[in-house]
């Protein structure tokens, strides 16, 4: 049994559906992400977990415990919320205590726990000061420190990163995954944002219009997309989704790419999924992340099935750790990521090989992955 | 001068043109404050004025032998109709009428701002409408009704009295006039703080009661300590309107020694006999306006702040 477990989740405003049925559970520990869209309900979901929002149907569970009908104080959950939400009349040790002081927790022990979460979190020098005194890191820190001063059995984090600056956000992204392989707390973590995603999960809820898409761990989402919303909403840059033809000649099956003004591109497919026989003669999105699109020199050495082809290069964007290179196939851009040093030229053709092992097929009419 | 400006003279010309605009806007702000500030000097001067000075003298001219004697009278001699005792004891009534009534109309009004924006019930925008509703009422046309109403509570105090040996103060016109006050200034001071709250951050809320905050106690605890600028503009609208009303005032406390000061200053004004003693009246009217004058120095910077910021969201 699961340590979270949420079944059949449904959330009603009136006649509008937000959550429409969610099924999702994580052990003791674990790191559960709900990434998507804005609007995709990922909030709510968090705000129902907290009690902050009722739930019309379904059932929450925590550590085999139902708790959607109790009030948010008693169900033994803290949170972190998106603007920290300090109390700015406070002082810092009076925002970390403040949930013990309402608990009735004598000030001896919340003296002792406040010291002990300021030394886990190094914030010991601010206990005194005024949360407008402090810098965005060091609100984001004394958020955490709220939390974890309770001892919960299940933090939630709505969206905590989102008002740092890019550079604070990668920093604190270590912090929050320290923080967690540390204390070996169960997490509910709801970002826009895939690349934190990726690098805290050991789940992932990818959702859209209160629905959730995708369950699974990280890799398994960004390497078996079940259909094209999660293909395209994870990683960056975003996966290749190139409209294709399957052809079958005697050999096996192969995917045939147009171009503008040249010989479609034929790449044989021995390893393809079996479901993809029935699309023969038929479109479908051939989908393929930049990283399995590369130079050959850059290709992975041991990929079992690797096909080159001839490309004519548009577009080419060094970011320092990559080069980018912009082809266009199937009447669309498509994005190749090559080594950093690669010598390669816009307006040139220049070979790229195809790493058709971690290739996906998608049923353009129902976006869902051919298996 | 040629056809193109050279630009150092275009400089200059700018700079002439915002000097004159200065001037102009500067000297007429200046006007309006005399203009306004007139009738205080001419009371000031005058309260510290002898009466021959007053019947012979300027009235813009500064006293020539300053005299605290007319405020002196004014506080303790004075005879508003026919008792001689002075606005002192009009002003203690004023000042226990209006402090309970300010702080029982603002508490109120911050619990209403406080419901209807954090603890959102089907038909909140209806309730705050009707609310509004009370700031457009005109008071003449209530307080026919309101003299019923206060008629009743003071049979009830009767009852009470007979029943308990003690009638709540129900009956008593001091305490009628705080509730008329709390009542119609209700209004005013749930809009104030609605508007306050509803740009007070709801996740604040959220958390506290994660935290496992009482409703009272999130109101006490994160709502109040956060509230102070609203809070001064409410106490100096609330303070100023009650301390300043005739209407009610002479209404339901308007003989005896349970006067206001303001129905105690026009019966001062009023009366008839013997010489006007302008310096006394005057004396007397600057003593009934200071506690407002008073509020208005020492918080007046947050009123500003407290108005814009409610202005800006809400």
């Amino acid at each position: 049994m699961a340590f979270l477990e949420i079944d059949g989740l449904k959330k009603r405003f009136g006649n509008v559906e937000i959550l429409k049925g969610i099924d999702v559970e994580l052990e003791k520990g674990g790191f559960l992400v709900l990434v998507g869209p804005s609007g995709c309900g990922k909030s709510t979901l968090l705000n129902t977990i907290a009690g902050l929002e009722q739930i019309t149907e379904g059932e929450i569970r925590v550590d085999g415990r139902a708790i959607n009908d109790l009030h948010p104080s008693k169900r033994d959950i803290a949170m972190v919320f998106q603007s920290y939400a300090l109390y700015p009349n406070m002082t810092v040790a009076g925002n970390i205590a403040f949930g013990m002081e309402m608990r009735g927790v004598p000030a001896a022990e919340r003296q002792a726990a406040i010291d002990k979460v300021a030394k886990i979190l190094q914030i010991g020098h601010l206990l005194n000061r005024k949360p407008s005194q402090l810098s965005g890191g060091q609100r984001q820190r004394v958020a955490m420190g709220r939390a974890l001063v309770r001892d919960p059995k299940l933090f939630l984090f709505d969206e905590p990163l989102s008002n740092l600056d890019a550079k604070l956000r990668v920093d604190m992204r270590i912090e929050i995954k320290r923080l967690h392989a540390t204390t070996g707390t169960t997490i509910v973590y709801v970002t826009h944002d895939q690349i934190e995603a990726m690098t805290l999960a050991t789940k992932i809820a990818v959702m859209r219009d209160g629905e959730v898409q995708q369950f699974g761990t990280p890799a398994e989402i960004y390497n078996n997309p079940t259909n094209i919303f999660v293909a395209d909403f994870m990683g960056s840059p975003a996966m290749n989704l190139i409209p294709a033809k399957i052809d079958a000649n005697g050999s096996g099956l192969s995917v045939v790419l147009d171009r503008e003004a040249r010989q479609p591109i034929v790449l044989p497919m021995p390893g393809a999924p079996t479901g993809l026989a029935a699309f023969k003669d038929k479109p479908v999105i051939f989908g393929v992340r930049p990283e399995a699109l590369t130079d050959p020199e850059g290709a992975e050495r041991n990929g079992s099935n690797i096909a080159t082809a001839d490309c004519h290069i548009e577009v080419v964007e060094p970011a320092g750790s990559d080069t980018f290179a912009v082809t266009n196939l199937g009447g669309k851009g498509v994005v190749a990521r090559l080594r950093a040093d690669a010598n390669i030229q816009p307006g040139t053709s220049t070979p790229l090989a195809f790493n058709l092992s971690k290739a996906v097929f998608f049923d353009p009419a129902t976006e869902k992955r051919i298996l | 001068m040629s056809a193109v400006a050279s630009p150092a003279s275009q400089a200059a010309s700018g700079a002439r043109a915002r000097t004159i605009n200065r001037i102009v806007i500067y000297g007429l702000l200046g006007l309006f404050a005399i203009f306004y500030l007139m009738p205080l000097f001419v009371m000031l001067v005058t309260s510290f004025k002898t009466m021959d000075e007053i019947q012979n003298g300027n009235m813009l001219s500064l006293p020539h032998e300053p005299t605290f004697a007319p405020w002196i009278k004014a506080w303790s001699e004075v005879c508003s109709g026919l008792t001689c005792v002075g606005m002192k004891g009009y002003f203690w009534n004023s000042i226990k009428m209006v402090v309970p009534a300010v702080l029982i109309s603002t508490l109120l009004g911050a619990l209403n701002g406080y419901v209807l924006t954090k603890w959102r019930f089907r038909g909140h925008t209806l309730v705050f409408a009707m609310m509004l509703f009370a700031c457009f009422i005109p008071f003449q046309s209530v307080l026919l009704p309101m003299a019923t109403i206060l008629g009743s509570l003071g049979r009830f105090g009767v009852t009470l009295q007979n029943a308990t040996g003690f009638n709540f103060g129900l009956g008593n016109s001091t305490v009628n006039l705080v509730f008329v006050h709390v009542v119609y200034g209700l209004g005013f001071t749930t809009l104030f703080f609605r508007n306050y709250y509803e740009a007070f951050p709801t996740e604040l809320v959220k958390a506290a009661q994660v935290d496992g905050a009482s409703f009272f106690q999130i109101f006490r605890r994160i709502m109040l300590p956060n509230s102070l600028p609203i809070i001064v503009v409410t106490v100096i609208y609330q303070f100023t309107n009650i301390w300043n009303d005739f209407l009610f005032a002479s209404a339901y406390a308007g003989s005896g020694d349970v006067m206001p000061m303001t129905v105690a200053l026009n019966n001062v004004v009023n009366t008839s006999t013997g010489v006007v003693e302008y310096n006394v009246n005057m004396a007397a009217a600057m003593i009934a306006a200071l506690p407002t004058l008073i509020v208005y120095v020492v918080a007046g910077r947050y009123f500003v702040r407290g108005l814009m910021a409610g202005a800006v969201k809400g």
